[in-house]
Order: C-alpha cells, then structure tokens, then sequence
C-alpha cells in the first residue's frame, strides 16, 4: 500500500468539495483544514519531539490579528499573509529561549500561560488591536479562495510531516525526544533545532489563523485565544495518536465531525462538552485512537498505526553474511603518537553541594593508550567521565583534548573534538530502531552523513556489535547484554580518538566479556582509539590495559600497570580489602 | 526467619532477577555478593516489596510477603539501608530519623529510638538540627543505618553500607553494625567489598546476571577457588 | 495620587498576594507529592468563591462556617477527582501520562468554569460582609481587611507548624524529596498522593472565602490563578511555603503598583511576564530543583 499515495487522493477529493457549491459543506470542510494544520504543526513539537506546546493557538492568534491588522490597512490578502507569517515566526523565535528553560510538565504549563498573556494583550494594546471590540475585516465572501489556499497549506504540512519522518532535522528532534543529554553527547545540536521546529510549526499555526481570519473576517481576543478553543487541536492530535503519520489527521476528522454535529444539535453548555471530550481523551487514550490494541488487530487499518520512522527501515532487507573474526569498521584509522598527550585533565575537582566528587585530578592518557579507570562504587569514575564529556561542567580545573580546552564548550563541541562515551546504565533512544540509533552520530558527527548512508553505514556499526538480527528492532526492546553492545557501537559510530567506556563488561558472560576485550584491543590497534575503561573485573582489565588508574574518594590514588598497581599498600587497603589478589600475566 | 525460592523481577518488560534464592536463619548475619549489575540491589528491594515479585516465593517469619506493600513489611519489622541513603537533604537529621518510626506501631517509640541511634552516633546528637543534605557521606550512611533502626527492625538489609565512606568512618559504622547485630537483629548486607564483607557476615551468597551462583560459610567460600575467580574475576 | 491612596493599594497588593500565596500553597503541596500540575487548581477558588457567596447571600452564614462546607466539600471533591481520573495514568508512558493529566485537569476547568457561570450566572460576585473601619489619619482601614490579614498569618503558621511537627506533614515533605526514601519509611505512596491531593484542594476553599469577602470572584477567574500560583512556586521554590509566601506578596503589591501608577487591566498580564523574565535572566530556576 503506497501512502503518500492514499494521502493524495484524499487531499484530490478534499479538493473537490467547493465545487458542489454547498457553503456548509465547504465551510465543514474549512474548519476541518484548519484544525489539521494546527494539530499536524502541533505534533511535529509534541509527537516529534515530545514537547507539549500547550500554547501553539497563541501563534495562530498572533497570525490572524497580523493578517487581520494587514488587510486593515489595505495590504493586499497575499502580502496578508506573509506578513502574519513572519509576525508568528519572529514571536515563536523570541518566546523559544525563556520556553526552553522549562522541561516537561514545566513546558506544558509556561506554553500554556501564553493564552492569557495574549488575550490580556490583545484586549488592551487598543490602538493595534482595537480590544474588546475586536477587528472586523473588510466584507468579502472568499470562502472559496481560503478553501483553497488552507488546502495547499495542508498539503505542504502534510509533506513536512513526511520529510521529518526521515529527515536529518526530524532525527535530531527525535533523539532529543528520547534523551537530550545523550542527543547531545553524540554531536546533535539541540538548542537551535528546538528553536527551528518550534518557529516552523509556529509558521504554520500562523497561517492558518490568518486563513481563519480572512474567511470568518470578524476576530476578537475570545476566539482567537480562548482557553476552551486553543487546546481543541491540542486533543485532536492526542485522540488521533501524538507522534504517528496519521495521528493527528484521524484525530481531526473524528472530533471535528462531532464538534460540528455538536454545534448544530446542542445549545449552551458548549465549553462543558468541549470539556468532557478534553478529560475523556486524557484519561482513557492519551497514547491515541490509533494505538488501541483493537485498531492494531485489524489488518486494514495497520497501515494508520505505523510510527514516523518505521517506514524508512522497514523496506530496507536484512542482509545476512557469515563472516567470522572481527569485522571491519567504517572508520579511518589514525597515526598515534605515544608520546602525545591526547586527554588532559588538570587540577580536575568537582563537587555536589558539599561532596566533592573529584579532587584535583591530574590524569595525562597519552594517544593510543587503554588505560582501566578503577576504583570503589563512588569513588568518581562515572563523574570523571561526566566531566570530560561536559554532562557536568567541572568546579575548577580543567580538561584538555589534544591540548584543547573544553572550558566553556558544549556537549555536542566535544563529541566533534572526538570524545565518545557509553553510559553505565545504557541510555540508547529508546523508541528508535537499533540502526538508528547508530545512526544518529553518523548524521551529526563531522561526516554530517544524510540519513540514507548514515543507516547505510549503521549497518556496519551494528554487524561489528553482532546485532544484525536486532537491527530493525526497538532499542527498548533488547535485554541489558545487547543494550550495552549497542552503547558501544554507537559510541564508536562518534567516530571517535578517545572512547569512554563505563562499566560495559558487567554482567556479561566470560565469553561474552573475552569478545569485548578483544573489540576494545581491536578498535586501538586497527583504528587507534585511545581508550579509558571503567571497570570492575579485573581479569578483563589485565587483558587488554597499558595501565590503570585508580580512584579512591576522588583522588587518584595510584596510577601504573596494573601488577604493580594491586601491589600498591594503599590500593590494597582501600580498594580490595587487604588481600593482594593474584594477577595474571599481562600479555600485551 | 527469611527464604527466598527462585525468585524473578522485572524493570518494567526486562528481567532484572531470574533466579535468586536464599535463606536467612534468625539472627545471623548473611552477605549477598556480586558484581555490578548483578541484581543485588533488587534482591533487597523485592524483599521489602519497592518491586513486585513476578515469580517464585518470599518467605518471612513463615508468612508469604512476595506481593505485599513496603509499608506493611515495614511495620513487620523489616528494614531497609538503601543504595545511595536516600535521605530527605532538606529535612533535619532528627526528622529524618524519626520518619523511620513512621510506622504506626513504631511512633509511640519515636524518643526511645532517638535515644538509642543517638547512643550508637554520637555526632548525629551535635549535628540533630542540620539539614541531612550539609552532612558528609559516612554521617549520612549513619543517618541512614539509624533511620532505619528506627522502626525497631528484626530483619535489617542493607544496601553497600559503605560507599562514599572515609575509612576511618567505615571502621565506626562497622563496630556500630556488630553491636547492632548483638543485639539480636537479622542482617542480610550487600557490599562489593568482599574482604570487608566476609569479615563481617557469617555466610554469603554469590549472585551474578540475576541468579544466585554460590552459597557458603565464610571459611567455604574463602577457601573456594571458583569463588575467588568470581570475584575478583581473576579467572 | 496621595500617599494615603498608595498605602491602600500597598494593603490591597498584600491582601492580594497573600491569598495568591494560599493558593500556591495547595498547588506546590500537590505538585511535590503527585508530580502533577493541577491546571484546575485555581478554578477550585472561582467555583468555591462563587458557592459561599451564594451562601452568603441565601444564608448569611458567617464566614467560619462556610469554610467548615466548603473545606471538606473541596476534600472530597479532590480525593475523588484524584482517584478516578488522576490516579489511573501513571500506569502509562510518560509521555501519554503528562498529555492525559494535562488534559484531564484542563477538561476539568474548561466543566468547572462553564458549569458554575451556567448554574450561577457569569456575574461577578462577593461576600458583601464588612466590619467597622479603623481610620489613622487620611487612611482608612477596614477590620475586614484586618481579618483576612490575620487568617493568612495564621494559616500560614499553621500549615508550616503541620508540614514541621505532624506525621502527614512531615511525610509530605518526605515524599516530595525522596519518594523511594519515604516508601521504604513505610509511607504508603499512593494513599499518601491521594490525600495530598485532596488535602492541597482544601486549602483552597478557605483562600475561596477569604477572597470573596475582598474580592470579587467569577466562573471564569480560575485560570489565571492558577498562572499566578505557579509562577508564585517557581519564584519561591516547590514546598517551600516562606519562598511562596513572599513571591505571592512580592506579586500581590507588584498587581497593586501596576494599577496604582499604570492600568489595572495590565495587571493580570504581570505574573506571566514576571515567568518569562525569571526564565531568561535566571536559567537554572529559582530552588526549581524542588
């Protein structure tokens, strides 16, 4: 079933309803256009990237007063309307940066308290707004044209939903939908596109309140940013499906048709029906119509229920070829240089509130060393590493790659300095397909990969972690072992010179562990990866490290090859307990 | 007095814990050991009933608890030193402590028990109007050990006691442990420190990838080869 | 402009922010424990304002007693609101539970507002009940404005001494710092969030009768509140009622000075600017943590 396909021919037909030359019919029509504009828009912030704009109909207020203002003052409707939009634009760009302050429920509730602001503002700024009394557009029947003009409108949203779907943009909104830290971490650059899409949607809003507006020509502060009005399309998307292609235009459909019937049928009470409908949609289906287990069963509406992404990985065949011994990364290997300082931490100290977590560190890891990083639960390991890859900006002291500072540098400005890490608890995205997820730091990292190669690439990543067989799977769908192949893989899909690694051996089999070792040596050797390794078992550690550090409260308590280091009195004392443990030989 | 049979928990739709089994006689003092990750945290956790059992069975003073409430364990006598101390930072030492007696059978003891965690930490008596969050790590371990003393216990977990803990300190929440434990209290101690551990406990179980793996005094396993390999993962 | 008028405005703007601190309470209360924010919470007020001044009006039922209706009445409405739509989504995504109490709450206030201006008119109503004026000098003084003044104090150190020295209050602040830490103390989270809730709703009927008897109420009044409350807990800090207390008055006389040197009608508008200035010159929040 070609979708886009479907798409059109619903769109061909929409376009047909002015010609019955039935006003309520096409004014039913309308209203529907403009409700999907509004609910598409809505969830490219929301579904996409799992923001809860509650206030996204201030920005079709804000666009149909600028229109109505506009055609006022005797501008023709086209320069109208291009004005409404760059009006909602600049203001959606101005509100982004206290908006994005918030998180969460915070968000929804900061977006949500733009509706009174602008309603207090719209009411009483009365030499532009003209108040209460509210602005009555020149009398023109243009039923028709606005039909046609939101039909394109909705045509063009429908095509940005599409594109987002699979797009680099619609992958970093998706990676900071599922964990901004991480997104960051691996090269995204979240702030400006959280200001992008949020502008773009913004847009969008903002034509269609000046569609509205040019087809009711009447608005006044009550219907443009009323409460019981501004979260209809908010519901719309949510009963549809937050987050799916078809969502929000199902959505749309079904509690349009009721409104209307609504309309016609019911006097007074309006705001409690609206109401009603409002509360039963959040409290039995806020993950959507369209995710019922009942729609899921049928096999003619499956086509509705598919995610964004789904698609783009799903014509993709698995490809399957035996290969034995390591595989081979898509990465450039680098010249290393021993006696070359690659990771500098000087003075390093960090502390939360009154616990110092790290205490002036000093630590040089020279190019194409491995070095294990070890030390108590506590001891600052997991803080160290947070350090260096700004998840945490240190109290004082500093850290230096290749004789860069990172003072003052972003996360994603370190990732691209070559600094790649994987989570001691993994945190891979968590409703995105294995392959993606690698993907993801293909597409951000210096490469800039467009997706289509960046999945391609993916692909090698994912046969080098031996997860061929999940590669189209939900990351959240792995167990904790393949988890932890996949934190790797795409910490060295970063393509990074320094990797970090926290604790990726735990709870792993022996053969499972003798694997790792062997990448970890594998990814130095081949590509000369510098390597920090936070571990706790040491057999694993006297394998593959050139030396270790230890941790102990904070400081670094010793730092040398490992049989001289579980030799050292003091490490012995505070780290093992007393008892010198046998090592074996390293064999380098 | 507490016997675990090849009990499973689940993270949401992952399996943390596939087969753990254990026992634990009245007033000993038994060890759980393991790696990180092993699931030794949710062991505890699913004794006192922070996460349900999916299956298998939780015994405790004969009586099955695998699905009941933290607060009805609680108010049984069971309590819990969590990972991490999970102190309220912004609360004073004494509220904190007297949150562990919120049990009701427990509140009329409410000044007793002060008295008593007072008794065995001296300096939570200098420190008992601070906020718990301005303490340091080994005071905030104790502060944690005695908000849990508080509810006057019989079965007392606790989760890597010693994390963030200056050596000296360890040596004074450990004699604190032992009186504790003289006292006729059951203790079921989590600790990756081995040495330290089976200094302290009389038996322990080893768990690795969520299944319980060894089992032995503290001579057995000390002497035990495979258990040393284990460990130290020097195999 | 005299300054006997600006002390009446700064009395009022206090009047004001104290009862914008007693709302906060309930919704910062609410949100510590619940991890929900409450976008009906306000509209509690409207609804309770506008039930005792018909009351009042039928009645004459004395201002005590109709806190001692209205309170439990609130009580109950919030345990049951809690545990029949509240209280069933956390079983949910987190995304699909943040829409779905978004939602819910907001159906709530959208039925709550329309059905009261429906019922009792869109009017704006009082509790026209005033005790006798103490004149000092130029200003005058009323006893009702005195009372109000009092009750605020008083339920303020009343909420602090019961969130301090009781086993509810002291379990409340638990739960709003450690929710695991409190559960392994034997709090029972889910009836502990239950209770919270209609606890936090209750407040908000003596703040209903406190502001109708200075103010006046109408259906549709709640949504701003509820603006004001939280822009009040993100200036003050969640659970912290002294942070409240002061960013509620600091609001109240900031309204009063708006429309003393400028127009009332911009007032309503100032507790959203305020939020979005916080945002931007103070990026990490103000005691946001919680």
């Amino acid at each position: 079933m070609n979708r886009p396909g479907w798409k059109l021919a619903l769109f061909i037909a929409a376009g047909c309803i002015p010609l019955a030359q039935n006003a309520y019919y096409t004014t039913f029509a309308f209203t529907i256009l403009v409700a999907f504009v509004l609910a598409q828009s809505w969830d490219w912030v929301a579904g996409e990237m799992g923001y809860v704009n509650l206030g996204h109909y201030v920005f079709y207020g804000i666009g149909a007063y600028a229109f109505a203002i506009a055609l006022v003052g005797k501008y023709p409707s086209g320069v109208a309307m291009l004005f409404a939009l760059l009006i909602t634009a600049l203001a959606a760009a101005l509100l982004a940066f206290p908006l994005f302050r918030l998180k969460g429920d915070y968000f929804a509730f900061g977006t949500l308290a733009l509706l009174p602001l602008a309603e207090v503002l719209a009411l009483n700024l009365v030499p532009i707004t003209n108040g209460s009394d509210g602005i009555v557009l020149p009398p023109e029947n243009v039923l028709t044209r606005a039909y046609f003009v939101v039909l394109v409108v909705c045509v063009i949203a429908a095509i940005v939903s599409v594109r987002l779907a699979r797009n680099r943009f619609g992958y970093a909104l998706k990676s900071i939908r599922n964990d901004e830290e991480v997104a960051e971490v691996m090269g995204v650059r979240i702030f400006p596109a959280k200001v992008a899409v949020v502008v773009l949607a913004a847009a969008f809003a903002g034509v269609a309140g000046a569609i509205q507006a040019w087809q009711m020509s009447f608005i006044d502060p009550g219907t443009v940013f009323g409460l019981n009005v501004a979260l209809v399309p908010v519901a719309m998307a949510l009963l549809g499906g937050s987050g799916l292609l078809w969502g929000p235009l199902v959505g749309v459909l079904l509690l349009a048709t009721m409104q209307q019937w609504l309309l016609v049928n019911v006097k007074g009470y309006q705001a409690t029906i609206y109401g009603t409908v409002i509360l039963l949609i959040g409290r039995f289906m806020p993950g959507g119509l369209l995710r019922a287990g009942w729609v899921r069963e049928r096999s003619w509406l499956r086509g509705l229920t598919q995610e964004h992404h789904e698609r783009i990985t799903g014509v993709q065949e698995a490809r399957t070829e035996a290969q034995s011994g390591m595989r081979e990364l898509p990465l450039v290997p680098r010249k290393t240089d021993r006696g070359r300082a690659l990771l500098e931490c000087r003075d390093l100290t960090m502390a939360f509130g009154g616990n110092v977590a790290i205490d002036r560190v000093n630590l040089k890891i020279m190019e194409g060393e491995i070095v294990g990083l070890v030390g108590a639960n506590g001891s600052g390991k997991t803080t160290l590493f947070n350090c260096i890859s700004k998840v945490h900006e240190p109290r004082s002291g500093g850290v230096f790659i290749d004789g860069v500072a990172l003072a003052g540098r972003r996360r994603d400005e370190v990732a691209h300095l070559g600094v790649g890490r994987t989570y001691q608890i993994p945190r891979p995205f968590g409703d995105l397909t294995v392959q993606e997820n690698i993907a993801v730091p293909l597409m951000f990292g210096e490469d800039r990969l467009q997706p289509r190669e960046a999945l391609a690439q993916a692909r090698e990543f994912v046969a080098y972690a031996e997860l061929e067989s999940r590669l189209t799977d939900r990351a959240d769908s792995l167990s904790l072992q393949e988890k932890k192949a996949l934190e790797f893989a795409r910490a060295l899909a970063c393509k990074p010179r320094v990797l970090l690694v926290d604790e990726v051996a735990s709870g792993l089999t022996p053969a499972e562990i003798r694997r790792f070792v062997e990448q970890i040596r594998d990814v130095r050797d081949r590509y000369g990866i510098t390597v920090i390794w936070v571990e706790h078992i040491f057999s694993a550690l006297a394998q593959v490290v050139d030396r270790v550090v230890v941790l102990e409260q904070g400081l670094v308590i010793a730092d040398g090859p490992l049989n001289e280091v579980v030799a050292d009195e003091r490490v012995l004392r505070t780290y093992l307990g007393g008892v010198a443990p046998k090592v074996p030989a390293v064999h380098a | 007095m507490l016997e675990l049979s090849s009990i499973a928990v689940d993270h949401g739709s992952q399996r943390a814990l596939w087969d753990v089994s254990l026992e634990v006689g009245e007033r000993e003092l038994v060890g759980l050991l393991g790696a990180n990750g092993a699931g030794k945290s949710t062991t505890l956790g699913a004794i006192i009933g922070l996460y349900p059992v999916a299956a298998g069975s939780v015994r405790y003073s004969g009586e099955e608890i695998g699905s009941r409430s933290t607060s009805r364990n609680v108010a049984a006598g069971i309590s819990l030193v969590p990972e991490g101390r999970r102190l309220f930072g912004e609360m004073q030492v004494e509220e904190n402590l007297a949150m562990g007696a919120y049990a009701p059978a427990a509140r009329p003891g409410v000044a007793r028990g002060l008295e008593r965690v007072y008794a065995l930490f001296p300096i939570l008596a200098q420190k008992r109007r601070q906020n718990a969050g301005e303490l340091s790590g080994g005071q905030q371990q104790m502060v944690a050990i005695g908000r849990a003393l508080m509810s006057n216990p019989k079965l007392l977990l606790l989760d890597e006691p010693f994390i963030g803990v200056a050596p000296m300190l360890v040596e004074e929440i450990l004699r604190v442990l032992r009186d504790i434990a003289a006292g006729g209290v059951t203790m079921l101690l989590v600790e990756q420190n081995i040495h330290r551990a089976l200094d302290f406990v009389e038996r322990a179980y080893v768990i690795e990838n969520g299944r319980t793996v060894l089992e032995g005094t503290r001579e057995a396993l000390v002497g035990n080869p495979e258990f040393n390999n284990k460990f130290l993962g020097l195999d | 402009m005299s300054i006997e008028a600006l002390v009446q405005v700064l009395i009022g703007g206090i009047l004001l922010g104290g009862l914008y601190a007693l709302v906060a309470f309930g919704l910062s209360l609410i949100y510590g424990v619940v991890r929900i924010l409450n976008f009906s919470h306000g509209t509690l007020l409207a609804v309770g304002g506008v039930a005792a001044s018909l009351l009042y009006a039928s009645f004459k039922l004395h201002p005590v007693v109709l806190m001692l209706i209205l309170v439990p009445a609130l009580f109950v409405f919030g345990y049951l609101f809690y545990t029949f739509l509240l209280q069933p989504l956390e079983k949910r995504s987190h995304f699909e539970s943040t829409v779905g109490t978004v939602l819910v709450t907001v159906g709530a206030l959208l039925i709550l507002s329309d059905v009261t201006a429906k019922l009792a008119g869109a009017t704006q109503r009082n509790i026209p009940i005033r005790f006798e004026a103490i004149e000092i000098g130029e200003i005058v003084i009323s006893t009702t404005q005195i009372w109000i003044l009092a009750a605020i104090a008083v339920l303020t150190i009343a909420m602090q001494v019961f969130l301090r020295r009781t086993w509810f209050g002291r379990a409340i602040r638990a739960v709003t710092q450690d929710p695991v830490g409190a559960r392994i103390c034997g709090v029972d989270s889910s009836r502990m969030k239950a209770a919270t809730f209609a606890f936090g709703s209750s407040i908000v009927a003596v703040a209903a009768v406190l502001y109708t008897m200075s103010f006046p109420v109408d259906p549709y009044m709640g949504f701003g509140l509820t603006v004001k409350a939280f822009t009040i807990i993100i200036l003050g800090g969640i659970g912290n009622l002294v942070g409240a207390l002061l960013a509620g008055l600091f609001l109240g006389v900031a309204e009063g000075l708006t429309g003393f040197f400028w127009k009332s009608e911009w007032a309503p508008a100032l507790s959203v600017i305020l939020l979005l200035v916080i945002l931007v010159v103070f990026p990490k929040g103000l005691g946001r943590s919680r």
